[in-house]
């Protein structure tokens, strides 16, 4: 590669210079014979060689690493939102097996009653685990805990008192539902809002053109440093540089594909299953707090208007967000829900309540709404899965190749050690 | 100088590094709730007097409100259902009993409709009949000059007075409104109650709940130390909690004659209730009723309230 040629640079600068008197004054300084001091420039070169190569590595691992730190981290803020969101419809989900449960006469249904405690374990388990994975969200879940316990224990206040005929029960029934809405809902949502705001952001942790700019500005540095040589030297190409130059191509090339293809990958899970899943999570809690505004109406009995104009916005959500493939149990829920509101409106209000409460699948509400919400659930669990699955995928090689280009940068600092040492050979 | 140039950048790589592991999501905002400020009590325009008792004649004649009533088929009642002996849903039939249940069922019954009950709070009960949303409100509801100006009162059928609740142990040493002092007491969000009390002693702080099953839920919470409200109403709170709540013997701050409220233009229905309130009398519907829903509680051998008729 390199050509033979005669140096066209200055002879070597004499080893000792004679060190001034101490006493002698300072002369001032005159214009001397201009030459250069080759082994010097050969070493700054080498240097900033090496520094380009060094820094490009570091710099380009670096910022795979934040790609690979940041797929990690969009993988965890997304278990931690379906954890929060998980929160949310269990509570709701709770509560409209609470309010339905009040609404039934006499003794009350032990599956119900055992569901009802089954999505209160769910939402105690699941604040447990969300505060251990996620140190920032510790501080609003401990406020969540508190109301919750609020909540589940004025609810069995209403089951206890409703037992023995008191009226306070009811008391206790509407303190519950309004001191979750008012108090524990508003954590959820900020909970569920900034754990969004988490995983979107970390999702887009790749950073394609990062990594082209500094691979192009390291190409730069060592083709500007080859041309020096070559003035200096009179050939054309270095081959330290050449090898240093292939080796920073190369891993710019391979690194940004990768980066660019992760980030279209994201961009596509943010759009697809991630967003499938929030938008299911988004129905079912939506779909549990309508189905508890039944229930409330008809426990206020002729005064549920409120209640009602709640249920519409709601159903408007669950039909905006819900999976097309579970409007057709939603569509049989609201079919039976209009049956209930005609039933109350027309002075029927035992029947209004008995379509509301019986698990009956042809007369009832219930049934459809549990097929409902079942199958949300799951939509929630494969999509949130198959987005976390995703992000979690190839983050091993992604970390080898970070630390492969950490390598790869020192390797090719020694290439340009090499190269510019053969000048350095050739110059002796 | 090189070597120490090489390990600054080292350092400063490693820091970056670092800092990049490191780096920490901002805590969760949590927000606060703030209860929405209780509404304040309308406050009386004019006096009550016993010439406010007098209602419009009896009569069963058939005016507008009784002819539209009959035609539609229901009676929409206003009505409680937590307050327990007045007005109070039954948790093992869900059906809605009391006293003044039982009035209103005789008034629908009188009529030849059925009776539609609409759960209001006291809040609601003008509002909801001023927008003839119900037809009548059987719901523990006082006779009083500023109310006539709204809506229509049937003749008393049921003399209450406002007293308060407290723990027993308060109960046992109390002598009277001065040992409210400092104390916290409930009462029903836009009623005068409390008001009533604090003109006897002014260090009272006032608890607000949306009804007095609110005030018994706050009260058995620690939250509040008293509940004011009338006398039949309180007694149905004790009735829930008897270790925890007693009414001590007190001298009633008011006297609360009860009477069924009406649209103020639907004079001809307030006299068929005062006709179907006669027919209590006589027939001694009222008297069982008493007895069935008060008397056990309130101990007291009361009969129905005389009639005062003749309002023009």
């Amino acid at each position: 590669m390199s050509q033979t040629a005669t140096p066209a640079a200055a002879p070597p600068p004499p080893a000792t210079a004679p060190a001034p008197a101490a006493s002698a004054p300072v002369a001032a300084p005159q214009p001397g014979t201009s030459y250069i001091d080759t082994p010097a420039l050969l070493n700054r070169w080498q240097l900033i060689g090496m520094s380009v190569a060094i820094v490009f590595g570091i710099v380009s691992a670096l910022v795979q690493f934040v790609g690979w730190q940041s797929d990690g981290r969009a993988a965890d803020d997304t278990e931690q939102l379906v954890r929060v969101q998980e929160i949310q419809s269990s509570l709701l989900r709770a509560d409209a097996l609470s309010t339905n449960a009040f609404l039934v006469a006499g003794l009350e249904d032990p599956a119900q009653r055992q569901e009802y405690d089954d999505a209160i374990d769910t939402v105690l388990r699941d604040i447990a685990n969300a505060a251990e994975a996620q140190p920032a969200d510790r501080k609003a879940l401990a406020a969540l805990n508190e109301q919750v316990d609020t909540y589940a224990t004025y609810i069995a206040q209403a089951r206890a008192n409703n037992r023995q005929g008191f009226p306070v029960g009811a008391g206790y029934q509407t303190a519950a539902s309004d001191q979750l809405r008012n108090a524990a809902i508003p954590v959820l949502d900020a909970l569920v809002e900034a754990n969004t705001d988490r995983a979107d952001g970390a999702m887009g942790g790749q950073h394609p053109i990062w990594l082209g700019i500094v691979g192009l500005a390291a190409l730069a540095g060592l083709w500007w440093l080859n041309r020096e040589l070559a003035r200096a030297f009179r050939r054309r190409l270095n081959k330290g540089l050449v090898v240093a130059a292939a080796i920073v191509a190369v891993v710019t090339l391979v690194t940004t594909a990768g980066a660019w293809i992760r980030d279209s990958s994201n961009d596509a899970l943010r759009d697809g299953e991630f967003q499938d899943a929030v938008s299911s999570a988004v129905a079912r809690t939506a779909a549990n707090d309508a189905k508890a505004n039944e229930s409330l109406r008809l426990i206020k009995r002729g005064s549920g208007a409120d209640n009602e104009k709640k249920w519409g916005e709601l159903a408007a959500v669950v039909e905006k967000k819900a999976p097309a493939t579970d409007l057709e149990s939603w569509s049989t829920y609201t079919e039976r829900h209009a049956q209930i509101v005609k039933a109350d409106d027309s002075n029927r209000w035992s029947d209004a309540v008995d379509i509301a409460t019986t698990d009956d699948e042809k007369t009832g509400s219930t049934a459809p709404f549990n097929r409902f919400d079942a199958s949300l659930a799951d939509d929630i669990t494969k999509a949130s899965g198959a987005a976390i699955d995703d992000l979690r995928s190839g983050r091993v090689i992604a970390l080898m190749l970070s630390a492969l280009t950490l390598l790869l940068g020192v390797a090719a600092a020694l290439a340009v050690a090499r190269g510019i040492g053969q000048r350095r050979r050739e110059f002796s | 100088m090189k070597q120490s140039r090489s390990r600054l950048g080292v350092a400063a790589a490693v820091l970056a590094l670092l800092a990049l592991a490191g780096c920490s999501y901002d805590a969760t905002k949590v927000p606060t709730h703030k209860e929405s400020p209780a509404a304040e009590p309308t406050p009386a325009s004019c006096e009550t007097t016993d010439a406010d008792l007098r209602s419009y004649d009896p009569s069963k004649a058939a005016g507008d409100a009784v002819n539209r009533i009959r035609k539609a088929g229901v009676l929409k009642i206003g009505v409680s259902a937590d307050t327990l002996l007045l007005g109070a849903r039954n948790p093992s039939t869900n059906a809605i009993e009391g006293f003044d249940i039982d009035v209103a069922n005789q008034i629908a019954k009188a009529l030849g409709v059925e009776p539609q009950y609409r759960v209001i709070n006291a809040g609601q009960r003008i509002e909801l009949l001023e927008d003839r949303e119900i037809d009548i409100v059987a719901r523990n509801m006082t006779i009083n000059c500023t109310r006539w100006q709204s809506v229509a009162f049937s003749a008393e059928y049921y003399r209450a007075g406002q007293k308060v609740l407290v723990r027993p142990d308060v109960a046992d040493k109390y002598a009277g409104p001065q040992d409210l002092a400092g104390l916290k007491v409930c009462a029903p969000t836009g009623t005068t109650s409390v008001d009533n009390i604090k003109a006897a002693e002014p260090d009272v702080i006032s608890e607000p709940a949306l009804t007095h099953t609110g005030c018994l839920v706050k009260f058995q919470q620690g939250q509040v130390d008293a509940i004011t409200g009338d006398d039949t109403v309180l007694a149905g709170l004790v009735a829930q909690d008897k270790l925890y709540a007693a009414v001590p013997k007190q001298d009633a701050f008011t006297k609360e004659p009860y009477g069924i409220a009406t649209n103020a233009d639907d004079k001809d229905l307030v006299a068929f209730i005062n006709a179907v309130l006669e027919d209590m009398r006589t027939n001694g519907t009222w008297q069982k009723s008493y007895d069935t829903w008060l008397k056990p509680y309130l101990l007291i051998d009361a009969t129905q309230p005389q009639p005062a008729y003749g309002r023009p």
